[in-house]
């Protein structure tokens, strides 16, 4: 019953502000992404009852599917960079698997799919928005400072070196959001793990400490895998001469 | 059988160049530089003008590989540059660029910038005071300084790596008159000094006539003896 309650609020909620949104032109793009959201976690949910049937391996295999996806993702926002799918994938699934892997190691969560996958779910996501940002900040960054970055070519210098301030900008830019959320964690909002814990009825130290853990390995993840993104996009943005590629749209 | 060696310091031979221009939304293959040919003795100043848009800046980076040629060689001290690792050419040929471009930091960082990445013995002190800038500007921040002073900060930099030659792209373009004949001097001071190579873009036939040397004029995407 509270199943349909929650989901019968949402369709209303989702109808709402697409009639609303339809004044700016966005209408159909909220309906749309609305029901698509709607859809796909009730896939998911369904996807998690069936993998607490069945050996962990699987729940592995789906998050495998989901940095598959996130590192598309950020691919495709990188404007289709030379080599940048493999980097995108294997950088996102690299950083939230090291992030995930403590977890289960200290003992915070049981190796059980119920755990394993929705946690990894948020460090891939997250890694995904983070990498995504900062890919699309430093193509932006290479293009504006073409002047600066040939300055330093003219001098000799490698296209890693040349690069490096762009490339600092973008992960910067990209952390901002998270770093402010983490400043403010606790006084202007709680967070999504915590609000469930607490609705779950768990303990608020517990629910807090959990929360705590998972908001500071979402912020590591999103560093390392944007990191590794930007450092090995870099040469796609040069030519085999050392040159910056004069197309970066 | 005596073989003469008749290398030049730098030869562009037959060299053609297309860049892509948006016309109208829409990007259009252009060709700027067709059939190129320039030799250039070592210690030569040679000057280059032309019309906006003729490739002067194009011509200048294909020489230190800043931009690739579509066809034709450029080959330095005899050797074809695409045979030579970039970075090691681009320390070879130094290039002063149009608007003055100083990285963060002190104007002294700026200047070693070349030393730490190439080595060598220049002293910083040394090289200032041949560019121009007072010593009590080293430590300031170089976003700060002047147009003036920036463009001296960057050709003291280029010469931090002992360049065999150098580019410049219109190096006074954005300076007032009386800086623009400071720098003027400047180069020309240091051209003598160092036996430097130096091919020296620039739109102005006072300017070309004020610093002499061989003078040549990129008309019809070829290189013509220019005559005032």
């Amino acid at each position: 019953m509270l199943e349909v309650l929650a989901i019968a609020f949402t369709v209303l909620l989702i109808i709402l502000s697409a009639a609303y949104a339809q004044r700016f032109g966005i209408g159909k793009e909220i309906l749309l992404a609305g029901t698509r959201a709607l859809v796909q976690i009730l896939i998911l949910a369904s996807i998690i009852l069936i993998l607490f049937e069945m050996p962990l391996f699987w729940s592995f295999l789906v998050l495998a599917a989901m940095a598959a996806i996130a590192g598309h993702t950020t691919y495709s926002r990188s404007g289709k960079l030379e080599n940048g799918l493999p980097v995108a994938v294997i950088s996102i699934a690299c950083a939230s698997l090291l992030l995930l892997i403590p977890f289960f190691l200290m003992g915070i969560f049981p190796l059980e799919a119920r755990y394993i996958v929705p946690t990894g779910s948020i460090l891939i996501g997250n890694a995904m928005n983070v990498s995504s940002l900062a890919i699309d900040r430093y193509k932006g960054e290479l293009k504006n400072k073409r002047s600066e970055v040939e300055a330093y070519l003219a001098l000799g210098a490698k296209p890693e070196l040349a690069a490096a301030a762009c490339l600092k900008q973008g992960i910067l830019s990209a952390l901002i959001p998270s770093i402010d959320n983490m400043k403010n964690l606790g006084i202007v909002w709680i967070p999504g793990v915590m609000t469930g814990m607490l609705l779950g009825g768990a303990d608020p130290m517990e629910a807090a400490s959990i929360q705590i853990a998972i908001f500071t390995s979402i912020f590591v993840a999103g560093m390392i895998a944007s990191s590794l993104v930007l450092y090995y996009s870099t040469d796609s943005f040069f030519t085999n001469a050392a040159q910056l590629k004069e197309d970066l749209d | 059988m005596l073989l003469v060696m008749n290398h030049f310091h730098l030869e562009m031979k037959d060299v053609s160049k297309s860049v892509f221009r948006t016309i109208n939304g829409t990007k259009v293959k252009t060709s700027i530089l067709s059939g190129l040919d320039l030799r250039i003795k070592t210690g030569e100043l040679i000057t280059i003008m032309g019309a906006s848009g003729s490739g002067k800046t194009t011509l200048i980076r294909l020489i230190n590989r800043l931009s690739e040629l579509d066809s034709g060689i450029i080959m330095l001290n005899g050797n074809d540059i695409k045979n030579l690792v970039p970075m090691e050419l681009r320390r070879k040929i130094g290039m002063v660029f149009q608007v003055p471009v100083v990285f963060k930091g002190s104007v002294r960082n700026n200047l070693a910038f070349g030393i730490k990445l190439w080595g060598g013995n220049t002293v910083i002190e040394t090289l200032s005071r041949d560019a121009g800038i007072p010593e009590n500007l080293l430590d300031a921040d170089a976003g700060q300084l002047s147009i003036g002073e920036k463009q001296r900060v960057c050709i003291a930099r280029a010469l931090a790596n002992q360049p065999e030659i150098l580019l410049l792209d219109e190096p006074t373009s954005s300076l007032d008159a009386l800086s623009a004949q400071k720098i003027e001097k400047l180069l020309l001071g240091l051209q003598k000094e160092r036996d430097l190579t130096i091919i020296w873009v620039t739109h102005e036939k006072e300017q070309v006539e004020r610093i002499g040397g061989r003078r040549l004029v990129l008309r019809g995407e070829r290189l013509e003896d220019f005559h005032a």
